[in-house]
């Protein structure tokens, strides 16, 4: 800019000195053209010196770049002779954190991966500022979550599954609902569908958790049923190791009864299971109480009381098809007081044999009168254990051996029935047991085989054709595709013994099943 | 005589009984998780770890003594990641235990805060059995475990105050160790940067991710899928035209399918594994990346 102004300045006096040569000199313009003259030296003079000095500087400013470069090659020597160069960060991850001059070769924290902050349980006591970021609570997935949150683990208010079981049924005897003995099992021949649950579970508040099973089955008409099979809530944090529940739930009685038809071993009840406890197992409105003895090993004393009424309160103040239960026109029993509660105790225990073995046992009961006569009571005692074992480097799940039985005792007094209507009072000594073993034999795959025995009392009065004492041999092979489908084959061979009123009979049965579950993924239980 | 013996062995008793319930006692429902506990909580604590370190970690048996275990647990660490979701929530409704009851101080997910890859845009199961929130096998990330090791102790710290300090001092070592370590295992396996790996199942990605792998061959065909013949034949395919000279596979995992792969593609198949405790002579967290590293090098050398 100096420079500009002072050529312009020049450029001025040049052209005035032009313009004046070629007018006559006058004596004053000859002093004013020497001063200007010597002006003009003065000028040169101070520009070359301006000029000297800006070279100067220039040459220090080069002098400085120069000295500047070289300590920066030197220092990159220097630290290419400590690290390698730096390598280049995964494709998809944002760059971490430039590390300091000199930092590690490899880096050692990454933010795409680990949010910056701590994910505190506690907030930052930082009252002064108020963050304007958290990555405590932003530091989610990267990708957006799904957008419906309405079904899968962890994330959702409530977990919705639904599980259906199909069944084909061939069978030489045509009385199929006889034969089976459970409410869920194929009950005619061609297919059958008793059994499509939908499932709700989830917490309530920090008090309570819950899960409902409601259930629609398809009759041979094709009708549909519903079942509130359960609807409970228990408690989470009661203190004492208590826990308490409360709603429509299956009996804390033996194994298979607490158990939904889904996760069986096998297609159809076990003998003891639908004739002792029912059809549709012993479960009922009621309140259960547990307590885990805090011994070392696993060992839990429940207690359940429930109305134990209806088919689903089987031996208990149940109608029965017809107002005829064991023969005997039955009863209306009202509930009167405590007494006519159904209360189901029971008592397991759990131990392990090394890491790879364990062994579940438990001892149940359940008191309560049936409809059979006004002071007609039933009374039912059952042991059962089931044993697993799978090896330490289990994949999916395989290979395992699990082993399961169950005896069971009832004792039932048949009444005289409405207005003493019966010819007489009998004590039934009912009992009977299954056992069964399923191998795991390779991923997906399953083969079982299963024993059942049944005694019902012999009478020479009562009629009932479920009272027959029978034997049932029973094989299957499992295949699950994956954890969320399963196709079953299974081959029962029962055997009905003669009593007074029924006779002696062998019956062979086929049953395929298939089951898909659609929803959250179900927990199981032990 | 007699008096003093009686007397002395009531006092060991009870300090023994004292030095027991001085203890946190700590269950991680994986052995990963554990091994950070047990060196961030030292003597401090006592740890039990729910799945074996060669165990399915998706397959769990919900045993009944799991139970006793949470039951009188004053922390439990889990990965809150879907992976435990087949056998973790039924043990918990059993435990009855307030102290590890969701959201309490002795509850510890690992997850939290750290942002897990692969997180499915839609949910079918048709793509196998996929995980909502991501894929939970992250703890192979030497720097998500540092991440997860500090979770660690601040919970131990905010639980055990009395021993803060030395829960964060093992921490600040912990991080040490791991940051000194990932220049040795960076450094074993830069030589390989970039080369394709396959693996039984999608459980390595992290590990990809920190050691600049790309681990996009499965011989399951989906997660949770067991292997068919048609995939099989696939993945030995795309292995030769992409030259993958590893298989890692998990002790759970079926070998002799990784073998028969192998053969057919001159691979190596790498006996890997997810939880320290499952290799030989890898107990704890960094000497298990230790064996893992050597082995992956090992069979990309």
């Amino acid at each position: 800019m100096t420079f500009f102004k002072i050529s312009s300045a020049l450029a001025f006096i040049a052209s005035a000195s032009i313009a004046g040569a070629q007018d006559v000199p006058a004596p004053n313009q000859q002093t004013d053209l020497q001063l200007l003259r010597k002006q003009m030296i003065e000028m040169q003079a101070s520009i070359r010196q301006m000029q000297a000095q800006h070279a100067q500087e220039i040459d220090g400013l080069k002098a400085q770049v120069a000295a500047q470069q070289k300590a920066l090659d030197d220092f990159q020597k220097l630290a290419g002779a400590i690290v390698p160069p730096l390598p280049a960060g995964p494709a998809q991850s944002p760059s971490p954190a430039a590390p300091p001059a000199g930092a590690s070769l490899f880096p050692t924290t990454d933010s795409s991966v680990v949010a910056t902050s701590p994910p505190a349980s506690t907030p930052a006591s930082t009252p002064d500022t108020i963050p304007t970021i958290d990555t405590s609570v932003v530091a989610g997935p990267t990708l957006g979550g799904p957008p419906i949150t309405l079904t899968g683990g962890g994330k959702t208010y409530l977990n919705i599954s639904l599980d259906v079981l199909i069944n084909a049924a061939a069978s030489t005897a045509r009385d199929l609902e006889i034969i089976e003995v459970g409410d869920h099992d194929p009950l005619h021949r061609g297919f059958n569908a008793r059994n499509t649950e939908l499932v709700f579970d989830g917490a309530v508040d920090p008090y309570f958790e819950a899960t409902a099973n409601i259930v629609f089955k398809l009759d041979p008409q094709n009708g549909t049923s519903v079942e509130v099979e359960e609807a409970f809530a228990q408690t989470t944090g009661l203190p004492w190791n208590l826990q308490v529940k409360a709603g429509q739930f299956f009996s804390p009685f033996g194994r298979i009864n607490t158990m939904h038809p889904h996760t069986w071993d096998f297609i159809d009840a076990p003998l003891v299971h639908g004739r002792l406890l029912g059809p549709d197992g012993l479960r009922g409105v009621g309140v259960q109480a547990s307590w885990i003895v805090p011994t070392p090993w696993y060992s839990q004393l429940m207690l359940a009381v429930q109305n134990g009424e209806g088919s689903t309160g089987f031996s208990f103040r149940n109608r029965g098809d017809g107002d005829t239960f064991a023969g005997r026109e039955t009863i209306d029993r009202q509930l009167r007081g405590i007494q006519d509660f159904v209360f189901v105790p029971r008592w397991e225990s759990a131990f392990d044999f090394g890491s790879t073995k364990t062994l579940l046992t438990g001892i149940s009961a359940a008191f309560g009168p049936n409809d059979t006569g006004a002071t007609a009571h039933t009374q039912i005692y059952a042991v059962d254990a089931f044993y697993k074992w799978k090896p330490a480097n289990a994949g999916g799940g395989w290979p395992y051996v699990k082993w399961q039985s169950e005896a069971m005792y009832r004792r039932f007094e048949a009444g005289r029935g409405l207005d003493d209507s019966f010819a007489a009072r009998e004590t039934f000594n009912d009992w009977g047991a299954y056992s069964q073993v399923i191998w795991g034999f390779k991923t997906g795959w399953s083969a079982g085989v299963r024993g059942d025995y049944l005694h019902m009392s012999d009478s020479q009065i009562t009629d009932d054709p479920e009272r027959q004492s029978r034997w049932r041999l029973s094989a299957d092979l499992t295949w699950f595709p994956s954890e969320f489908s399963k196709l079953r084959l299974q081959y029962n061979h029962d055997i009905l013994e003669a009593s007074d009123f029924l006779g002696g009979r062998g019956v062979d049965s086929i049953f395929l099943q298939f089951e898909f579950a659609l929803g959250a993924h179900g927990a199981h239980k032990f | 005589m007699k008096i003093p013996s009686i007397t002395l062995v009531l006092a060991v008793a009870a300090a023994f009984l004292q030095s027991a319930q001085a203890k946190l006692n700590v269950v991680a429902t994986l052995p990963d998780y554990a091994a950070l506990a047990r060196e961030i909580g030292g003597d401090k604590v006592e740890v039990t770890s729910l799945a074996k370190p060669t165990e399915d970690p998706h397959f769990v048996d919900a045993r009944p003594s799991f139970v006793v275990k949470l039951r009188t647990a004053d922390v439990l660490i889990e990965g809150g990641a879907e992976l435990e979701v087949g056998w973790l929530p039924p043990l918990l409704q059993n435990a009855r235990n307030e102290k590890i009851e969701s959201g309490k101080p002795g509850r510890v997910v690992a997850s939290q805060g750290l942002r897990l890859l692969d997180v499915p845009a839609t949910l079918s199961r048709a793509a196998g059995d996929v995980h909502a929130s991501g894929n939970p096998h992250f703890m192979v990330d030497p720097i998500i475990a540092k991440a997860v090791a500090q979770h660690i102790a601040e919970a131990f710290a905010a639980i055990d105050p009395a021993n803060a300090a030395g829960y964060q001092a093992n921490y600040a070592k912990f991080e040490a160790t791991i940051n000194a370590k990932l220049q040795d295992w960076g450094g074993a396996l830069l030589p390989y940067k970039g080369q394709p790996l396959a693996a039984y199942h999608d459980s390595w990605v992290y590990f990809a991710h920190r050691f600049g792998f790309t681990i996009e061959t499965f011989l399951e065909p989906k997660p949770g899928i067991p292997p068919s013949p048609s995939h099989l034949a696939e993945v030995i395919a795309k292995m030769k035209t992409e030259h993958v000279k590893a298989i890692l596979v998990e002790p759970f995992q079926n070998r002799k399918i990784a073998e028969k792969v192998a053969s057919s593609t001159g691979a190596h198949v790498v006996d890997a594994a997810q939880f320290p405790g499952a290799l030989p002579n890898a107990d704890s967290y960094a000497a298990h990346i230790d064996a893992l590293v050597a082995r992956v090098a090992a069979a990309l050398k």
